[in-house]
């Protein structure tokens, strides 16, 4: 279907605000491009919804990304949500979005109407969004696309603490982000990064969780040199 | 449904490791026990205004003032109101409109120890109740109140603090006092003199003429709040957000730097022995002799800044001796310029006066200047004249300090300038 490359959008790794044109859909015909979080189509044209930097995903995904305290749900984002209520078909589980979500009690692993998880009030549960829009309650997986567990499932112990999303990507980045780096180098935890801003970290001793969530809540807006160094301040202090 | 949804709450997690780490004397930012978070104090632009940072907890505070009729029970005596406004994006938890239970008990808080108003208050937050209406209980004074009076029984000073909370990140009460002490030490009224026909007319001078006066402060009632875990035997100063869920009471100690204990707050929660009331408050002592000199050290680095800019505008004031002369002039031939000097002119008879007097004293060196100033010279006399001797010595003032004249001339020198180029 794709007969020549689309010139990408001039935009790519700017920063862009609600309403600029990021991409002109009338010079390209025969093109599927894919849009995701904070754009959206106009007529002819891809117009930003959201404020952010555009990022593309060779050869053709579009998405604008940003950091907030507040999470819009996605599909396929790995998030941590907090069981607020249960129903007889659905957890109801708080997400950090606008609406809270749905987690199905037969979305685990085996699942049937015998061996639903009881789970009570304020459990930290790390899942999957499996359906997203504005219209309705988004909803939560506890298994991978094959139907496996995958590490979903409930998080016991440990502590969890809310960042930005736009923190929690770059935990979640590859290569590991220098301060997960320099805090393994030295320590050994648990970790678990929700794209909606929540880390959980675990570890045997109270000191190891609390040093390993402060220095990720300070790195947020230091550079890769300085997320090092502030790690070995952190680190020699606590010896 | 809807307010449930919003309310945030820890996580079973987060409940079980707080109280897990608390057990070995840890608190899950890093801080010992009985340390306050980094404590930001910013003043405003202008004179009452300041914004404090105590973590991730921000509070404004701006304070205006009126003249009002006093209360008839306190005839001699200005009045103090707090009012606290909760901004949903503080926390999703404060519903616009509607104070809830914390918010009752901080409004309530900064007020019991300004002029105590004490359980009163609680009581006041429904909206058919007198909210200003002050109990007759008032313990430690730290505004002074019959400062603030200006005729017995007619007309005194209603000084006003407005608490925005702009970011809740726990410990409320603390860090909205500390705004509040902050903007009250800085907040300046109008000067003001009792005149007029009948010697009952209050007249209020304008800023620029008479230097504002600020409020008489005895003392600093600061708020150091703690909070108990477990059986009340763990005990932490300046309890954050997710403390506050967590924890099973909490008691404010109002106290100033002398070590004088101005009020104490708690309100339910688990019981704690006398002796570890005690020991807060030792604590609570020194922790608010050092809030005092950090709320302090900010205001003088204020002041001091607001009077070095007063001093700085002296020499620019020289050349423009020469565009005040030129204003007046054109004031004559230009009708334009004319409206807009006289809507810039306020309303006051008081600042016409005084602000006319100005450009004559600079422009009796020139001789061109001499009939506007003439004329001028005589408004400044008739209406100055039902005043006696108050006007006079308002004019004395008026030439004795360079701030006042500079400042009744530069708008004026500024609309010059820009009639000159169009």
């Amino acid at each position: 279907m794709e007969s020549r490359r689309p010139p990408p959008s001039p935009f790519v790794e700017n920063y862009v605000v609600p309403g600029d044109v990021v991409l002109d859909l009338s010079e390209m015909t025969n093109q599927t491009i894919k849009l995701g979080a904070g754009l959206r189509q106009e007529c002819d044209t891809i117009q930003a919804t959201s404020s952010g930097k555009l990022r593309l995903s060779k050869p053709n995904k579009y998405w604008v990304e940003s950091s907030q305290k507040r999470y819009t749900p996605s599909v396929e984002d790995t998030v941590l949500g907090i069981v607020v209520d249960t129903k007889p078909d659905n957890f109801l589980v708080d997400i950090k979005g606008p609406n809270l979500a749905f987690l199905p009690v037969l979305a685990f692993e085996g699942g049937t109407r015998r061996n639903i998880p009881k789970f009570e009030i304020g459990t930290l549960i790390y899942a999957r969004v499996v359906k997203a829009n504005s219209i309705m309650n988004p909803e939560l997986s506890c298994m991978d696309a094959t139907g496996k567990a995958a590490e979903f499932g409930q998080l016991k112990d440990g502590y969890m603490f809310d960042t930005s999303t736009g923190m929690s990507r770059m935990l979640l980045s590859s290569p590991t982000c220098p301060v997960l780096e320099a805090l393994g180098k030295k320590l050994s935890f648990e970790i678990a990064v929700g794209l909606n801003g929540r880390v959980w970290v675990n570890a045997p001793a109270p000191n190891t969780v609390i040093l390993v969530s402060n220095a990720i809540i300070r790195s947020e807006s230091l550079s890769g040199i300085k997320q090092r160094a502030m790690v070995e301040n952190l680190l020699q202090k606590l010896t | 449904m809807s307010m449930d949804q919003l309310r945030w709450r820890p996580t079973v997690n987060e409940r079980d490791f707080i109280e897990r780490a608390l057990q070995s004397d840890l608190r899950v930012d890093g801080r010992n026990s009985f340390d306050f978070r980094t404590l930001k104090i910013t003043l405003g632009r202008e004179d009452g205004t300041s914004e404090v940072q105590l973590g991730e907890t921000r509070v404004m505070a701006y304070v205006t003032a009126q003249l009002v009729q006093p209360y008839r029970d306190r005839p001699n005596e200005g009045t103090l109101a707090i009012f606290t406004e909760f901004s949903p994006m503080a926390d999703p938890a404060f519903e616009a409109g509607h104070p809830g239970e914390s918010a009752i008990e901080l409004g309530q808080s900064p007020d019991s120890c300004f002029c105590n108003l004490s359980i009163q208050r609680c009581v006041s937050m429904e909206p058919n109740v007198d909210c200003l209406r002050f109990s007759p209980l008032r313990e430690s004074r730290a505004v002074d109140m019959e400062s603030l009076c200006v005729v017995a029984g007619k007309q005194v000073w209603s000084v006003r603090v407005d608490l925005h909370i702009l970011d809740n990140g726990g410990n409320l009460i603390d860090a909205a006092n500390i705004a509040a002490l902050a903007a009250l030490s800085t907040f300046r009224r109008p000067e003001c003199t009792v005149g007029g026909d009948d010697g009952q007319q209050v007249i209020v001078h304008d800023p620029e003429v008479r230097d504002p006066i600020p409020l008489t402060i005895h003392h600093m009632p600061i708020a150091v709040t703690f909070a108990y875990f477990g059986e009340g035997n763990i005990v932490v100063l300046d309890p954050t957000y997710k403390e506050e869920a967590v924890m099973g009471g909490r008691m404010t100690a109002t106290i100033n730097s002398n070590g004088d204990v101005c009020a104490i707050q708690k309100a339910g929660g688990e019981g704690v022995m006398s002796g570890v009331i005690m020991q807060c408050l030792r604590i609570a002592s020194v922790k608010a002799a050092d809030i005092t000199s950090k709320i302090k050290k900010a205001v003088d680095s204020y002041t001091t800044e607001k009077d070095l800019k007063k001093v700085k505008r002296l020499p620019v004031s020289v050349p423009q001796k020469i565009h005040v002369t030129d204003v007046t002039m054109e004031n004559k031939g230009d009708g334009e310029l004319e409206t807009q000097t006289q809507t810039a002119k306020t309303p006051s008879n008081v600042q016409q006066i005084s602000k006319d007097p100005a450009p004559m004293v600079e422009a009796s060196s020139e001789e061109d200047a001499q009939p506007v100033t003439d004329s001028s010279n005589a408004e400044a006399k008739s209406t100055s004249n039902p005043h006696g001797a108050n006007g006079e010595s308002d004019e004395a003032q008026e030439i004795g300090s360079p701030k006042s004249l500079k400042d009744a001339i530069k708008p004026k020198h500024k609309r010059k300038k820009k009639s000159g180029r169009s």
